[in-house]
């Protein structure tokens, strides 16, 4: 059996990882890339202990997460693509209208 | 003889029937201050001439009718507390004012003899100075608002003189204050004439508060007696302790009525403290607990003399009645003569009573009264303006008048009053006159030769500047000797027997001075030649209309002198002064209480017609003086300057011995210190500035500071997010761990 704790990690890692992109990168799509990311790495930790439980609300949970993020994903492109008409740019530090 | 007696003893109208109607007295002239100030611009000259003049002259008819009626003997009001009689008097309670708990202020009127003298001056000289301001007003714009103001002062004085509580005296005490600020400032577009009102109106408050404080101390010390009051003190009165407390709880406190059973039960056994309470005893329970009752109304006399200090222009606070020569003659010649000054006179006159428990506060205002009409008189010696000498001529008589009434006198204080109202209010109309026909000019220096030119104000000028020196046979030399002969018999308990007598010897000094500063006024004004720095070249006479108040004022100064003469039998079977005799009815308690507290004697030494040549001989020194300096003497060193010390202390009487500068450095300068740091300290910077801009001030900068935090970059955002949820994780991984 592998420990508990290697899932762990790696979705943390994961997670980590998703949250230095949506804080860091420029590029809208890229800052969706790791929003993404890191819903994926919390339904890790949702499946890992489910595994470890023996029980099937971790699943049920991560299969709610996925419909989210994929409804999210879709309005959130929406918006970009929207975004992108209005302004000619996909990045965010050019998006200052709501400043002050 | 007899029938003339019996016809002026026998009133036509019945004291009853008039009773309810004493209130049209006040109203009369109250209701022509209304008419003349709301429509007076409107109506005219020659209307509101004759509205105020006919107001004050029905008052003046009413009040007749009420004199006649309590000359008759059978005329009695009823003391509502005690259940006695009050013989010559007549009296209406229109009901409850007001009522707070136990205490309760009626409106009630009462006319007695004191009173009634009282009303028939007010009235009678208002009428005169009414008719003689139609043409000494002739020339002026706002002559609607002077009638209105004098309208409302003659109906504030009336009130004062004949209220039953010292409340109600205090309406109309109040009211004849402000009737003279508003009468002293009444060219009030010159600053220096706004501010002589002003400081008239703050030198009179000062004194409303010692009036207030001392009500308020009479009240808490009624309401101690009524608890502690034994059987033994009321059975002189026939009265249970119970009749008494419920007889003040129906008129209240403050009533005179109240005062004086109060005064008549404080005094039925004062040296037996066991068996009633006295004037030793000690107040049980209540605010003035510890304090004895003598104590007590000591204190309370002290404070209705600073009371009266103010209203009546005594020292400390006299300095407000010069100033006011500011407002216009007449109004000077009413107010400042004749009746608002009087004001101090009357109240210690009317609580006769009380005085009589207190040698100190006796004493105290006797000497108050000499003090001020010796410094007064010493101030008119130098001053060059004809109103000014009038001015501290009155403050001077009327320190005359606090002398009687602090002996023990009152009667010689009223007839002191009416006389001076009578020669001091022809004064003031003849420096009117003068002033009239001599554009304005007060300076006596730059008058002169008048004798020939006004005929009749020189006439009724000397006749009253006779009077008012003291010389036989005019009225002013009954009143002042009565005073000062009295003090001399004036024997006052409690080692303070050399009070009187100092008073008497400043008294004397003080006539003396009278005389030499008046013939001085007399002989620089209208004798000699015509100065050469005159206004006009000639003056002329004044109209009917001045001239006859002039003339009869003048009569009544020597016609006056009647009630002087001992023309009536004492109870004792001697004779005595026809004014002693008709005031006897309301200084009796006064004189009662007095021989069982042992307090004041009147004794009979004799001697009189000594004392009224001796009298007669100061006020001929002292004219003579005068006549013999601005006769002869200064007018044959023209020229010649005089020695340097003569000059310095002639400068220093000048400016009235500095005592308005003194007051402007002790008084004045401090508050306006204390209003300044107020303002700019407390108001300006530290409410203003610092707590009302300050708090704004701070909340602006916090803000810009946290406008950084909102920069439009959602990366931030989500990285302050990201911040909150690590802190929130650590905080909740500790907490579990």
């Amino acid at each position: 059996m592998v420990p508990i704790s290697h899932f762990l990690l790696l979705a943390a890692a994961l997670f980590c990882i998703g949250m230095l992109a949506l804080l860091v990168r420029r590029n809208a799509l890229i800052v969706f890339m790791g929003v993404e990311l890191m819903l994926n790495a919390a339904n890790l930790t949702f499946v890992a202990f489910s595994r470890l439980h023996g029980s099937n609300v971790g699943h049920v949970s991560a299969l709610f997460v996925i419909a989210v993020a994929a409804a999210e994903a879709a309005i959130g492109l929406a918006i970009v693509i929207a975004v992108s008409r209005n302004r000619g740019t996909l990045l965010i530090d050019e998006l200052r209208t709501m400043k002050n | 003889m007899d029938s003339l007696q019996n016809f002026f003893m026998r009133s036509p109208v019945p004291a009853t029937d008039l009773a309810p109607s004493l209130w049209w007295i006040i109203a009369l002239p109250l209701i022509g201050a209304l008419v003349i100030g709301a429509a007076g611009k409107r109506l005219g000259r020659a209307n509101v001439n004759l509205i105020a003049s006919a107001s004050v002259a029905g008052s003046f008819l009413i009040s007749l009718l009420v004199f006649w009626a309590i000359n008759d003997p059978r005329t009695s009001a009823i003391n509502e507390v005690s259940g006695s009689a009050i013989r010559y008097a007549v009296g209406h309670d229109f009901g409850t004012w007001f009522a707070a708990g136990d205490f309760r202020v009626n409106f009630g009127l009462q006319v007695d003899h004191l009173t009634g003298i009282m009303l028939l001056v007010i009235t009678g000289v208002g009428f005169l100075i009414h008719l003689y301001s139609t043409e000494y007003m002739s020339h002026d714009s706002a002559y609607w608002r002077y009638f209105a103001y004098l309208n409302l002062f003659v109906a504030m004085m009336l009130t004062l003189v004949m209220a039953d509580s010292l409340i109600l005296l205090f309406v109309g005490w109040e009211g004849v204050g402000m009737a003279s600020y508003l009468l002293i400032g009444f060219w009030y577009s010159d600053p220096a004439k706004a501010w002589a009102g002003r400081k008239a109106f703050v030198a009179n408050r000062v004194g409303d508060f010692g009036f207030l404080v001392a009500s308020f101390l009479l009240v808490l010390v009624i309401a101690a007696f009524e608890q502690e009051a034994k059987p033994a003190n009321l059975s002189r009165a026939a009265m249970t302790v119970q009749e008494f407390q419920s007889g003040v709880d129906r008129k209240g406190p403050l009533a005179f009525q109240t005062l004086e059973t109060f005064a008549h039960a404080m005094s039925a056994a004062p040296d037996s403290p066991e068996t009633a309470v006295g004037p030793k005893s000690e107040i049980a329970s209540g605010p003035l607990a510890g304090f004895s009752y003598g104590g007590v109304l000591t204190a309370i006399l002290l404070f209705f003399l600073l009371g009266a200090t103010g209203k009546s222009a005594q020292l400390p606070l006299y300095v407000w009645l010069p100033d006011a020569m500011a407002g216009p003659t007449p109004a000077s010649a009413l107010i400042h003569a004749a009746t608002m000054v009087t004001a101090g006179v009357y109240l210690f006159c009317r609580l006769n009573f009380l005085l009589v428990f207190s040698p100190t506060a006796m004493a105290a205002v006797t000497l108050v009264g000499a003090a001020t009409a010796l410094v007064a008189a010493l101030i008119a010696f130098a001053q060059d303006d004809l109103k000014k000498v009038l001015a501290y001529s009155t403050v001077s008589q009327l320190g005359f008048m606090f002398m009687a009434a602090g002996a023990g006198l009152w009667w010689a204080a009223i007839f002191h009053l009416v006389t001076h109202a009578f020669f001091k209010a022809c004064l003031f109309l003849g420096a009117g006159s003068v002033m009239h026909g001599n554009a304005e000019e007060t300076n006596i220096k730059r008058l002169g030769g008048l004798w020939k030119e006004m005929p009749a104000t020189s006439w009724t000028f000397l006749i009253a500047t006779l009077a008012i020196t003291g010389i036989v046979p005019l009225s002013g030399f009954f009143s002042k000797d009565a005073i000062l002969h009295g003090l001399h018999q004036t024997h006052l308990a409690d080692g303070l027997t050399w009070a009187p007598h100092l008073a008497q010897r400043m008294g004397q000094l003080a006539a003396f001075c009278t005389a030499f500063y008046m013939s001085r006024l007399f002989i620089l004004a209208f004798l000699g030649k015509r100065s050469p720095d005159a206004k006009v070249a000639h003056a002329h006479e004044s109209g009917r209309a001045m001239t006859l108040p002039l003339w009869a004022l003048a009569i009544l100064s020597v016609a006056a002198l009647v009630y002087g003469l001992p023309l009536m039998t004492s109870p004792s079977g001697q004779g005595e002064p026809v004014f002693l005799n008709f005031l006897r009815p309301v200084f009796a308690p006064g004189m009662t209480i007095a021989a069982r507290l042992d307090s004041v004697v009147q004794e009979d030494t004799g001697g009189l017609l000594a004392a009224y040549f001796f009298a007669w001989l100061i006020a001929l020194a002292g004219g003579g003086l005068a006549a013999f300096l601005y006769m002869k003497f200064f007018p044959s060193r023209v020229g010649q300057v005089a020695p340097a010390p003569l000059l310095a202390i002639r400068s220093f009487t000048q400016h009235k011995f500095y005592v308005d500068e003194l007051y402007e450095a002790v008084v004045v300068k401090p508050v306006k210190f204390v209003s300044f740091f107020l303002y700019k300290v407390v108001d300006a910077l530290f409410i203003d500035t610092v707590m009302v801009r300050g708090t704004a001030w701070v909340t602006q900068r916090v803000g810009s500071a946290l406008r950084y935090v909102q920069n439009g970059n959602v990366q931030a955002y989500a990285a302050l997010m990201a911040l909150a949820m690590v802190g929130a994780l650590a905080y909740a991984l500790m907490k579990v761990l």
